[in-house]
């Protein structure tokens, strides 16, 4: 457990693409040290490329920082003080000190074994790092291995040691679109399978916000088979049938930025009607075996939606979020968690993207990655998202 | 839904726009109905999929959560004015609502009495638990679980939006549907877990042979199966109640055990072998389940309900077949316990002696054999003996007597024995004494005199004061070669060979003591055929009047030719006959030989007025032994003429007397054979018709030593015989000087080598025929 001193947080952020581990996590960890004047950090995220050979990047971030609580994930592109580092390369650290935070780090393997009763450990793990005393404002900021588990579960075993009062950011690590293995860093180690949180401690209150902007292109459907990750029926239909039936028309000049993996249509998603009407993004993909397979299990009997989306609604979402998570005060840092899919669809503009990010968050600097599964939990249990752009200030 | 690409023109927008509208209202609904019906599949559908109870309830919890967008779902149980929350989604696992609970609002309270859902927007303060404090606009829905009065009264279904929508009339209806079937589902699968956790730990309880483990384990069960803090099981006996097990959070320490069974809440109904569910004495639930056995009660079952929440009836069936189980299971192992104790009450009467609880023969020989196995040394000592007077007081005083003094010389030699040696009994006054890890004789030896020690004191016996001395045999057994049967011959063996030197003795087997052994065997078995192929025959020992030096009697003596060894001496061959039992017919025979040569002689030399002796053995006197009257008369002789020579050593453990009285009634004398060698002479001559006493030789002999000692008590005798009208006789007469000194004491009668050995028949008649001619007598 950190406790600071400062009354006014500190931050700092560094990137490297140094080819070399060692190299880029000294590189971006000197510079994320920089701004705090020779103050040890409090807290330390680091997201980094499957590139690159992760234990020595984690030790080195960890012998540079000290004391300091140390997670992360590993990432497909980072986004940064308004600049995007595309997937595929790139380590950012960001190093975070005073503010009257308090900080607790647990971690808990197992994830496909039982996710809720990994989550369960996570939450408390973190809860007792943060000793006995409590703060008025609490969060819980959580990266998870994006492959592995149904990432709602992991989220229902927090859930009972948070309460609905502590809200859950987060993301699910990536691995720069191979979809083959992702990582989630708690202090030096390197965890597969696993999932890592932060407790978080504050004197102020800590707002959670996730939008999607995404609109359904379907009339409501009963998910009526599913089995796991693969979708059977849709209203009794074969699923990919009436998935495919209710893509929008295809838009020519669209240009992608990279090449889709598998069958991979970022264009369309699913999304769960929620009680309120709103609406849970979760993406969908077409499998080698021609299967539509979702990321995260979905609910047998939900009532879902096709859902697509267009580049402007996303950029102005996205703006949308870090105004609320900002709202006039002046944080030290804004923790951004933006779906990779949403990166496929922004194409070009995902730059434009990280630049109007930063311009929506004022003087504090962003900082996020792109992730493959979002957390952002703030009303009931429901708080696993898809093509979806979570944020917290600090 | 958005159109995407070309807008159509102008003029039709506003057409499109109040389409558009419409479109949205109309996917609005259709997504409601959908929403609606998606979250009662995915409620029965969780109900229905197949899991624990508890996991139940949390997987519902979750997806009422999740499908009402809830921030808190909990159940919880009114309590008087408390609500305890049992299980939540929204509430962190710490929180108070699990220990001590929430204030019970006026809506939770009203929805329990009356048994109806409520749903409120803004909530009032009074009914918002504390998570929800600061939540003004929260909208709550309260369901009962089940119908009032009934099992589960008291307990509700809550939900919270701290910010959110009301609850509709549809919602109340969906969450009332959904609570029944979900508490419906639990108590299904509660009792379906119950009853196979007891399917799976009842033939676990059946194999628990000792009562008192299987309770400690069945109490554990019960605790789980019930639900409960505390469960305990009480036994029954004699209208009692004991405390046997508890699984128990600190119940009841100030209780008394035992208490009368009567006093149990309940009891009427548990002795009738009804389970009894009502408060107990500090009003918390109590569920009590008798154990029955032959329509008595043989304990109790006990559990205690954590809070003011009774029992469940699912909860009563399990403790009530877990009852009927451990009925069974306490048979079960009572049997186990009462044949375990006759097998080893069996095993320890097979093994041991019952007398003095000392090993038996089988177990001594079996450990006898494992020493030798185990010896550190490769050796092992055995010592074979037996109390040299024991026969001597049996007779005296009893068999109760005798029985006594085995005890006690049992327990003078227990304190002899070292750890790990093993004393024996072989029945009768023989004992065994191994000594595990001996290396040479002198462990033996030093053995031997430690018993003699233990045995040196008297004995206090029936206000008697007896003494007690043994002869031991003693053999030195190696492994490879020794063996558990072998030395125990050898030791016998040594022991008989103490024996014969005398009382209290101790005698090593070695190589000559060996042959002695084996000779003894052969003799043995050679004797009992010794008989019936003629090699026994019967000389005669003139008896004379020493004055006259005239053949006044004839004493019968048995000789044995052996085939191999020539003549076996008497005093050889006789201790083992008697041994072996073949003095019953040899004595018979000799005597029945006897008898008719006399009838011989007195026909041919009436004015002899010859008399026979006879040798007898206790044995045939013994009943049970046939009749040496019938031999006698059957021999034509005049029962008057015969003397039976009886010997000081005749201890028997039978009543002779009747037998004795009987021959004596028929005229038959007795004649006591080496008077003066046993310190129980004069008794013997309280005790039984003897006329004659027989003097030792060994007294004759030392008539003329220095001191004059032999001739005193010579002259004793003879004064003993006369006060008490006897006729004393000396045997062994060597020398003249003897004869003279017995001529001198006024002896009448003697016999021995100086007057003349004994003879044959031909030359016993020849010796009759010489004395008829006066003068011409030896």
């Amino acid at each position: 457990m950190r406790v600071l001193t400062s009354k006014k947080a500190m931050c700092g952020v560094g990137t490297s693409n140094d080819a070399d581990a060692r190299l880029a996590a000294e590189t971006a960890t000197d510079e994320a040290l920089r701004p705090l004047d020779g103050s040890t950090p409090d807290l330390v995220l680091v997201y980094a490329s499957v590139r690159y050979d992760l234990p020595t990047l984690l030790k080195t971030v960890a012998a540079a920082t000290g004391s300091a609580v140390v997670a992360g994930a590993t990432s497909s592109g980072q986004l940064h003080h308004g600049r995007l580092t595309e997937p595929g390369s790139g380590v950012a650290v960001l190093a975070l000190a005073g503010g009257g935070y308090r900080f607790g780090l647990g971690h808990a393997t197992g994830l496909q074994a039982d996710a809720t009763q990994a989550g369960r450990a996570l939450a408390r793990a973190a809860l007792d790092a943060m000793g006995p005393v409590r703060s008025p404002h609490e969060a819980v900021l959580i990266f998870s291995d994006g492959l592995a588990g149904d990432q709602q579960e992991l989220l229902n075993g927090i859930h009972k040691v948070t309460g609905f009062q502590v809200p859950v950011i987060g993301g699910a690590a990536a691995d720069d679109r191979q979809l083959a293995e992702t990582f989630v860093f708690a202090g030096d180690r390197v965890l597969k399978d696993a999932a890592v949180a932060v407790w978080i401690g504050s004197e102020r209150p800590l707002r959670v916000v996730g939008k999607h902007g995404w609109r359904a292109t379907s009339l409501p459907l009963m998910l009526s088979g599913v089995d796991g990750q693969i979708v059977k029926e849709l209203g009794g239909r074969p699923a990919l049938e009436v998935y495919q039936e209710n893509f929008r028309p295809l838009d020519p000049t669209a240009k992608k930025l990279y090449q889709k993996a598998g069958g991979y249509h970022s264009e369309h998603a699913f999304g769960l009607i929620q009680p309120d009407g709103s609406l849970l993004i979760r993406g969908a993909f077409i499998d080698g075996d021609g299967k539509l397979r979702t990321f995260s299990p979905m609910p047998p009997y939900s009532a879902v939606q096709v859902v697509s989306c267009d580049a402007e609604d996303l950029l102005e979402v996205g703006e949308q979020t870090v105004e609320a998570v900002v709202q006039g005060d002046e944080p030290a840092v804004v923790l951004v968690f933006d779906c990779v899919a949403r990166l496929d669809i922004l194409g070009q503009r995902g730059h434009e993207e990280a630049r109007r990010l930063q311009e929506a968050a004022g003087d504090a600097p962003t900082f996020g990655y792109y992730t493959y599964g979002e957390f952002a939990r703030t009303t009931g249990v429901a708080g696993y998202h898809n093509a979806t752009i979570a944020a917290m200030a600090l | 839904m958005t159109t995407y690409g070309e807008s159509p023109a102008a003029r039709l927008d506003a057409d499109a726009e109040a389409l558009r509208a419409a479109l949205t209202r109309a996917e609005g609904a259709a997504a409601a109905a959908y929403r609606d019906t998606a979250r009662l599949i995915r409620l029965l559908t969780v109900i229905g999929t197949p899991s624990t109870p508890g996991r139940l309830i949390d997987r519902t919890l979750t997806v009422l959560s999740e499908v009402f967008a809830a921030d808190v779902v909990c159940i919880a149980e009114a309590i008087d004015d408390r609500l305890f929350v049992t299980a939540s989604c929204g509430l962190p696992e710490d929180d108070p609502a699990f220990t001590t609970g929430w204030a019970l609002g006026p809506t939770a309270r009203r929805v329990i009495t009356s048994g109806s859902a409520a749903a409120l927007h803004g909530v009032p303060t009074d009914d918002r638990p504390p998570p929800l404090h600061e939540a003004e606009n929260a909208s709550a829905a309260w369901i009962p679980l089940s119908g009032v009065g009934s099992e589960f009264a008291g307990d509700l279904l809550v939900l919270y939006r701290s910010g959110g929508d009301l609850f509709t009339p549809a919602d109340l209806q969906v969450l009332l549907s959904m609570a029944y079937r979900m508490y419906s589902a639990v108590e299904a699968r509660e009792r379906g877990a119950a009853i196979e956790r007891l399917a799976q730990a009842g033939p676990g309880l059946a194999r628990h042979l000792d009562v008192g483990s299987l309770l400690n384990d069945a109490v554990v069960l019960l605790r789980e199966l019930t639900g409960t803090d505390s469960a305990w099981i009480l036994t029954v006996r004699d209208e009692l109640a004991e405390m046997a097990a508890a699984a128990d959070v600190g119940e009841d320490t100030n209780r008394r055990w035992p208490t009368p069974a009567a006093d149990l809440p309940g009891w009427a109904r548990l002795s009738a072998g009804e389970p009894y569910v009502g408060p107990g004495r500090d009003d918390d639930p109590l569920l009590l389940v008798p154990v029955m056995r032959d329509d008595g009660v043989i304990a109790v079952l006990a559990a205690k309900g954590r809070r003011a929440r009774s029992f469940g009836k699912s909860v009563v069936e399990v403790a009530v077949v877990l009852a009927s189980y451990l009925s069974a299971a306490i048979s079960n192992s009572e049997l186990y316990r009462r044949l375990k104790a006759r097998e080893q009450e069996l095993h320890r009467r097979a093994s041991r002696d019952p007398l003095t609880g000392l090993a038996n023969r089988m177990t001594a020989a079996q450990r006898i054999d494992e020493a030798l196995a185990e010896s550190p040394t490769g050796a092992a000592g055995l010592l074979f003996f037996d109390l040299d007077k024991f026969k001597a007081v049996n007779d005296r005083l009893g068999h109760e007597a005798g029985d006594e003094l085995i005890q006690q010389v049992a327990q003078r030699l227990r304190k002899v024995v070292r750890p790990g040696d093993m004393l024996a009994r072989f029945g009768g006054d023989e004992f065994v004494l191994l000594i595990s890890g001996a290396s040479d004789l002198t462990d033996l030896t030093d053995m031997g005199r430690r018993i003699q020690v233990a045995l040196s004191d008297e004995f206090p016996l029936r206000g008697e004061r007896v003494e007690v001395t043994a002869s031991i045999g003693a053999v030195l057994g190696r492994r490879g070669t020794a063996s558990a049967s072998a030395m125990l011959r050898d030791a016998d063996a040594a022991m008989y060979a103490a024996k014969a030197r005398g009382t209290g003795r101790l005698e090593v087997f070695d190589d000559e003591a060996s042959h002695r052994s084996i000779d003894r065997l052969d003799l043995r078995s050679d004797l009992s055929e010794a008989l019936d192929r003629g090699q026994l025959s019967v000389v005669y020992q003139p008896m004379v009047e020493l004055k006259t030096n005239t053949i006044r009697s004839f004493e019968a003596l048995a000789r044995w030719r052996h085939p191999e060894r020539g003549n076996v001496p008497p005093d050889e061959f006789i201790p083992l006959a008697e041994e072996t039992g073949a003095i019953v017919p040899i004595g018979a025979w000799v005597l029945d030989q006897a008898c008719r040569q006399l009838a011989t002689w007195q026909r041919e030399f009436p004015e002899a007025h010859l008399t026979m002796g006879v040798n007898i053995s206790a044995v045939q006197l013994e009943r049970g032994h046939g009749d040496l009257l019938d031999v006698i008369r059957a021999a034509g002789v005049d029962p008057g003429d015969i003397w039976l020579e009886v010997t000081e050593h005749m201890d028997t453990s039978e009543d002779i007397s009747a037998q004795v009285s009987a021959l004596r009634a028929a005229g038959v004398h007795f004649a006591l054979d080496d008077f003066g060698m046993s310190y129980s002479s004069l008794s013997y001559l309280q005790r039984y018709p003897v006329e004659g006493l027989k003097i030792d030789r060994a007294f004759v002999a030392a008539m003329n030593d220095a001191g004059n000692g032999g001739r005193g008590i010579v002259q004793a005798i003879m004064a003993v015989a006369d006060s008490l009208s006897m006729m004393a006789f000396a045997e062994g007469i060597e020398t003249q000087a003897q004869l003279d000194a017995l001529l001198d004491l006024g002896c009448g009668f003697g016999q021995g080598h100086l007057i003349s050995p004994p003879l044959s028949v031909e030359r016993s008649t020849e010796a009759l025929r010489a004395q008829r001619v006066p003068g011409t007598s030896g």
